[in-house]
């Protein structure tokens, strides 16, 4: 969206000279927004333009100049929407209980529309207009440089840092500049070392083996030959020493950085990013930072060095012969151009296959007994194979290419060597050349075709490397999101008071889930919050637990807004029960004493008493010492949640909140469950979502959460006399436990 | 359970409980105030402002139209589902066209003139049914999912639809310029 899409208090110059504009009354024009489709799906400009009692569209460009839609007013509108369709979006007004399309637009304008659809929503409840709201920049843009960010509040590849990934890399080896220094140095030396067998080779064969004379330089020279191999050598160690000391101390380092970086990130990153990618990052592509000294220094400096050291080597030797080396090179050139574009992206498809297959194996296999039931093995062995085929096809892709090319490559080096072999043979017949001369000749030209030919794989490792850094650094830059005041009230001790004013929020912000919910929880009330799936419950949690921040209205905790209150003080006073609870793999013990490591091994078995947990605990062979598996495994459900229960207990919160603690576990399991709630909840405030409404019968407050709005409010038997909305989710729970029963 | 196929008389129980059918004989579909469309249904309530949606975009993109429409309380209800629109007269199916129009703008790309990659984003330059057209996308996975058998769908980055329905159908050099990037 550009700043020309939205004017502010006038219509765009085009239409001011239309007549019927002007009979609209769009002088007294609040803004005009532009839209980039028609009703029916058209690409074409329409300009949406608001005044202070009515809304029409006017196309920027027709014949006759026609209204689109409208003029609707403002007053005949009961409501404002968006309504999101695939691709697309309209905004809509309830009129006579119908919703009639205002205008349409493509997805690059669901922002803008977004914020217009909230400044209508003010305009017919009688508020006045938020210009700020409305001309607030675009999230899902850069404000500098205008590119299209990865995702809403998204850092800017292109202004992060400003210097590219290769220059913040080498920003990364600072710390150890005496190293890489040093590193340097050797790599010259060992430029010098390599450029002396060959030398001696001519000295070799034009003073002692050609003339038959100085016998006595043979073993000095061998001694020269077997010298300058054992120092290459020696030098060799200590660059592979220094580059893997940096390189390990380097992505040690960075891995650390960005689990740190990870951990500060508020839960909103979470929601954009898979797990998957992001572990992917950690673990893979910081293995790239591994070999960045080496292959810098070894793939790419000592290359660079080694051809031009050569290169003025063999030009001083004999220029014309240097001359002939170099026609290979164009070729070298254009064939590492084809590597790159053709070749190398069909290393991308085998990973691609590798990884596809891999994600088939662990369904199959995690969904073996459902495979049985069905009886799909035939077809499961089809998809496997279809897999497997795919895999087959990529790395024949791979492999033939890689195949035809390096031998194609090795023609091209060879063809090098055979015309020196006939310009020098000729050179050395007719006197011009010693024969030492073209033996040294040849030894540097093996060593000079080989950088070139290393430097295509330096290239492909950069690649590699640049989209690894690429990705890194974008986690390093990333926003964290919900962020502390600098100066945040401390919060040591709480009463458990809670607070929701006017509060509207939604993941995406222009699709509220919550809207303009108020509800006051007093300290040590039990609340239960009920509703359908969607309904926006968990929301509310997320919003308490200052996992998100609000776009309206407040979130208070005591009566401080949480969003002056440092996150560390909220969630040490606030302790979450999920329905799939997270256990780690870890002892009994760890897992419970999670949020206070220091706890006192008596302590640990009070709270998984209180939680019912302590009996089977003991059943175990090892106890509390028993280790669990991967998210728990080796635990039924119901002693999985009432080992997050004692979690809960042992962190002694003022602030309760269930989110579904016992709907996935069996009857028996969740009579154990409430009873170690009843004595978990004593003394603190406790905020239940529940959807068997029996648990929530001693509730001193139930909300009814619907589409997004508090529906009803009350005890169980208020809200049953109200025989509303929860009233028929009684009736239906009844009615679906005598047909269990 | 080990049936691919369920017998006819289990697909007629669960007809009973599964979506309405609409009929020509059941359902009249026209336009009303607003250009709304309008679904009465035969011992049923009439619905207003109602639109369109296809239950198998891909494999049955004529076929399988479920009509929805939102209450008063923002709710969205489904009135039933026109399983073979040829069935309705001429003008119904005129109004059912138009409201599916309504529900779907994708840009559906024949030709791939050049993809670049700059910043992890994918800048491409394609024709589309709508002529010759410029966007971004971020280079992700999820950003190019399958569509049908051979094809893609990529979502830019304000998540506009663009799908390439066979990217075999591509000629040549476009499908090494699609799959260089969209390899997956």
């Amino acid at each position: 969206m550009t700043n020309n899409d939205l004017l502010l208090g006038r219509v765009p110059s085009e239409l001011n000279t239309r007549p019927e504009v002007h009979n609209l009354g769009a002088d007294a024009c609040l803004f005009s927004v532009r839209s980039d489709l028609t009703i029916d799906g058209t690409v074409q400009d329409v300009w949406v333009v608001v005044t202070q009692t009515k809304i029409f569209t006017v196309p920027t460009h027709s014949q006759p100049t026609a209204l689109i839609t409208g003029p609707f007013l403002l007053k005949d509108a009961q409501k404002v929407q968006t309504r999101h369709t695939v691709g697309s979006g309209f905004l809509q007004l309830l009129i006579d209980g119908t919703y009639v399309d205002v205008a349409r637009y493509s997805n690059a304008r669901r922002e803008i529309f977004g914020k217009v659809r909230a400044e209508l929503e003010r305009l017919i409840q009688g508020h006045p207009l938020n210009t700020e709201a409305l001309v607030h920049p675009s999230e899902f843009a850069c404000t500098k440089c205008g590119l299209p960010l990865p995702a809403r509040r998204a850092v800017c590849p292109r202004c992060a840092g400003g210097r590219s990934v290769f220059f913040r890399s080498v920003g990364l080896m600072k710390p150890y500049q005496n190293s890489i220094v040093l590193l340097l140095c050797i790599l010259v030396m060992g430029v010098g070392l390599d450029l002396l067998p060959p030398y001696l080779t001519r000295i070799l064969v034009d003073k002692v083996l050609t003339p038959k004379e100085n016998i006595h330089w043979l073993p000095l020279i061998l001694l020269g030959l077997v010298g300058a191999s054992l120092g290459r050598q020696f030098l060799n160690v200590i660059i592979g020493r220094t580059s893997s000391m940096i390189g390990t101390r380097v992505s040690k380092e960075l891995r650390e950085r960005l689990q740190t970086k990870l951990m500060s990130l508020s839960v909103d990153y979470y929601d954009r990013h898979s797990a998957g990618s992001l572990m992917s990052r950690v673990l893979w592509d910081v293995e790239y930072f591994q070999g960045f000294v080496w292959q810098v220094a070894q793939g790419f400096l000592l290359n660079v060095i080694l051809v031009l050291g050569i290169g003025a080597v063999l030009f001083m030797m004999n220029w014309h012969l240097a001359l002939l080396v170099l026609l290979p090179v164009p070729f070298v050139v254009i064939g590492t151009i084809f590597f790159w574009k053709y070749v190398y992206p069909q290393y991308y498809r085998l990973s691609d296959s590798q990884s596809k297959m891999s994600q088939l194996l662990t369904g199959l296999l995690q969904g073996i007994r459902l495979v049985k039931l069905f009886g799909q093995e035939k077809r499961e062995e089809q998809r496997f194979s279809d897999s497997a085929r795919y895999m087959q096809n990529a790395r024949r892709s791979v492999e033939m290419s890689v195949a035809t090319f390096n031998p194609i490559m090795g023609f091209v080096f060879g063809l090098g060597g055979l015309i020196i072999w006939y310009a020098g043979g000729h050179r050395v017949f007719e006197g011009h050349l010693t024969l030492g001369t073209l033996m040294a000749f040849f030894g540097y030209m093996g060593m000079f075709y080989g950088p070139i030919s290393a430097m295509s794989v330096f290239s492909n490792w950069l690649t590699g490397f640049m989209s690894a850094g690429q990705r890194v650094f974008e986690v390093l830059d990333a926003n964290v999101g919900i962020t502390d005041e600098p100066e945040a009230t401390p919060l040591n001790n709480i009463n458990g008071a809670i607070e929701l004013r006017n509060v509207t929020f939604g993941y995406d912000p222009y699709s509220p889930v919550l809207k303009n919910v108020s509800i006051k929880i007093e300290p040590g009330q039990f609340v239960g919050i009920v509703g359908k799936s969607g309904s926006g419950k968990t929301t509310l949690v997320n919003l308490i637990c200052r996992f998100y921040d609000p776009q309206d209205g407040q979130v208070l905790i005591d009566n401080q807004d949480v969003r002056t209150l440092a996150q560390h003080d909220i969630h040490k006073h606030v302790a979450l029960v999920l329905q799939e609870p997270f256990l780690f793999r870890a002892t009994i013990m760890d897992n419970i004493a999670y949020g206070r490591p220091g706890a006192s091994p008596l302590a640990v078995m009070d709270a998984a008493k209180a939680a019912n947990a302590h009996d089977f605990i003991a059943r175990a062979p090892s106890a509390y010492d028993t280790k669990l598996g991967e998210r728990g495994a080796g635990l039924s459900g119901g002693e999985r949640q009432r080992i997050s229960i004692a979690r809960a207990l042992l962190c002694d919160p003022k602030i309760l909140i269930l989110d579904e603690a016992t709907s996935s576990v069996d009857t028996e399991s969740e009579q154990e469950i409430q009873k170690a709630l009843v004595r978990l909840c004593k003394g603190r405030t406790t905020i239940a979502i529940a959807h068997r409404l029996s648990t929530l019968k001693n509730a001193d407050v139930i909300y009814v959460i619907d589409e997004g709005k508090v529906a009803e409010s009350g005890s169980h038997e208020q809200l049953l006399e109200l025989k509303g909305v929860y009233h028929n989710l009684v009736r239906i729970q009844t009615e679906l436990t005598r047909l269990e029963s | 359970m080990s049936d691919t196929t369920l017998p006819t008389t289990s697909d007629n129980r669960l007809s009973i409980t599964g979506v309405r059918r609409l009929l020509p004989e059941t359902a009249t579909i026209f336009e009303g105030a607003f250009s709304l469309l309008h679904c009465a249904v035969k011992g049923d309530q009439m619905y207003r402002g109602v639109f369109a949606v296809l239950m198998f975009p891909i494999r049955h993109p004529d076929r399988y139209i479920s009509l929805r429409y939102t209450d008063e309380k923002d709710k969205v209800g489904e009135i039933g589902v026109i399983e073979n629109l040829s069935a309705f007269p001429k003008e119904t199916q005129t109004l059912i066209q138009a409201v599916l129009k309504k529900q779907y703008h994708e840009h559906i790309i024949h030709r791939v003139y050049g993809v670049r990659h700059e910043f992890g984003l994918l800048f491409f330059d394609v024709e589309t049914q709508r002529g010759r057209q410029e966007f971004i996308m971020p280079w992700r996975h999820d950003r190019a999912e399958d569509f049908g058998a051979e094809g893609k769908v990529l979502l830019d980055v304000n998540d506009n639809r663009f799908i390439v329905p066979d990217v075999l159908a591509l000629p040549t050099k476009d499908q090494r310029r699609f799959t260089n990037f969209i390899y997956w």
